[in-house]
C-alpha cells in the first residue's frame, strides 16, 4: 500500500512543524479504514491498516517527545493496535499455506494410490487409501487449520473491541491536539 | 534483541539536522546486527537485524526530503532489498516457531502433519538464508553502511540552502 503524500515538508524548518505534518496525515490514513476494516472478511484492508499503524508508530517514535505528553502515549496505543493486526495477518497469510500444503499431499496421494492399483484393474480398491504415504498426516493439518481459523476470529474480535475502545477514549482528537502542543518550551519567535 | 538507541530531538531543531543525525545512528545499528544472522539456530539475530531495517527504511522516508535526492534513491533502494532479504530468512522462522508451539501442545497423532509443515519450512528457510547471505554480500560490496553515512551528511550540507521544496517519496508497505 503506497502511502499517502505529504505536502509541505521543509528541511529548514523545525522537526515540531514538519513532523505534526507527518503525523497528521498517518493518522487520517489509519482512521480512513474504519469501517471497512471492520468487516472481518476484508483482509486487505485489515493489512493495509496494519502498514498505517506501522507507519504512524514509526513517526511518533521517532518525534514523539517534541509534542504534548499524549504522543507518548499514542505510541504505545499504536504499538498494540499494530502488533495485533500483525497477528491478524500471520493467521491470513498462516491458512491458506497450510490449505495448500494439504491439498498438495492429497494431490501426490491420489498418484500413490492409483500407482499401487493393479493393473487392468476396473475400480480402484478403496483399501488402498489405508496406505496413502501421507496418511498420517492429516490429522494434524486439519487440526491446525481448525486453530488457525478459531484463532484469527478471536484476534479480529479483540481488534473490534480495541478500535472501539480508542474511540471511546478520542483517541484520534487527543493525538491531534497532542502535535499541535510542542514540548519543553515555548515557541520561539 | 537490542533496543534501538533513543535519540533526543528537540521540536524547534531544524528537520535536516535531526534527520541526519537520526538516519546515521539507525544506519550504524543496522550492521552492528548482521553478525552471525545467517545462524539459523538463533533466530532472534535475524530478527533484531530486520527490525533494525525496518527503523532505518523507516527514518529515510521520513526524512527524505533532506537528503540528496539521487544518493538518497539509490540507498533507500538498496536498504528495501536488504529489508525484503531479512524478511524471506525471518518469514519461515516465525512460521516455523509457531509451528512447534502448535505441535508442542496437541497430540502424537496430530503432530505427524505439522512436523511435515515444518520440515517444508526448513527448505524455505535454507532458501531464505542464500538469499539473504548474497543481499548481505552486496551491501557489503557496494558499501551500503558508508553510503549511508555519506547520505546522512548531504542532509547538514543542504541546511543552508534548503528551504527549496523537494518532492516527496513514496513509502511502500
Amino acid at each position: 500500500m503506497k502511502a499517502r503524500k505529504v505536502k509541505g515538508l521543509e528541511p529548514a524548518s523545525t522537526v515540531g512543524d514538519n513532523a505534526e505534518r507527518i503525523v497528521r496525515t498517518r493518522l487520517a490514513e489509519l482512521c480512513s479504514f474504519m469501517p471497512r476494516a471492520g468487516d472481518p472478511q476484508e483482509v486487505e484492508a485489515l493489512h493495509d491498516m496494519r502498514i498505517a499503524a506501522k507507519r504512524l508508530r514509526y513517526i511518533l517514535e521517532v518525534t514523539g517527545s517534541c509534542f504534548g505528553p499524549y504522543a507518548e502515549t499514542a505510541v504505545k496505543v499504536v504499538k498494540e493496535l499494530q502488533d495485533l493486526l500483525g497477528e491478524l495477518h500471520d493467521c491470513d497469510v498462516q491458512l491458506p499455506e497450510v490449505a495448500s500444503f494439504s491439498r498438495e499431499l492429497m494431490l501426490a496421494d491420489a498418484q500413490a494410490v492409483l500407482v499401487r492399483s493393479p493393473k487392468r484393474a476396473a475400480d480402484l480398491d478403496p483399501k488402498l487409501v489405508s496406505r496413502a504415504p501421507h496418511r498420517a498426516d492429516y490429522a494434524g493439518l486439519a487440526a491446525l487449520e481448525v486453530f488457525l481459523r478459531a484463532r484469527r476470529d478471536l484476534l479480529f474480535m479483540t481488534f473490534e473491541s480495541q478500535w472501539q475502545e480508542l474511540e471511546r477514549k478520542g483517541f484520534r482528537a487527543r493525538l491531534e491536539y497532542a502535535v499541535s502542543e510542542r514540548a519543553g518550551a515555548l515557541r520561539p519567535d | 534483541m537490542a533496543k534501538a538507541a533513543e535519540i533526543a530531538v528537540d521540536p524547534f531543531e531544524s528537520f535536516a539536522a535531526a534527520g541526519a543525525r537520526i538516519v546515521a545512528v539507525r544506519g550504524h545499528e543496522l550492521f552492528e546486527h548482521a553478525e552471525g544472522v545467517l545462524d539459523t539456530s538463533d533466530i532472534e539475530r535475524v530478527h533484531a537485524m530486520r527490525v533494525a531495517s525496518r527503523r532505518l527504511r523507516a527514518v529515510l522516508e521520513i526524512f527524505a526530503v533532506c537528503f540528496e535526492q539521487d544518493a538518497f534513491r539509490d540507498v533507500l533502494t538498496d536498504v528495501k532489498k536488504l529489508a525484503d532479504a531479512l524478511g524471506e530468512r525471518r518469514d519461515p522462522d516465525v512460521h516455523i516457531d509457531a509451528m512447534d508451539a502448535f505441535a508442542a501442545a496437541v497430540g502424537a497423532q496430530q503432530r505427524r502433519g505439522v512436523q511435515t509443515l515444518t520440515n517444508r519450512l526448513r527448505e524455505r528457510q535454507a532458501a531464505g538464508n542464500e538469499i539473504l547471505a548474497s543481499a548481505l554480500q552486496a551491501a557489503e560490496h557496494s558499501d551500503l553502511a558508508g553510503r549511508l553515512q555519506a547520505l546522512a551528511q548531504t542532509a547538514l550540507e543542504s541546511e543552508p540552502a534548503a528551504s527549496e521544496p523537494v518532492e516527496d517519496p513514496e513509502p511502500e508497505a
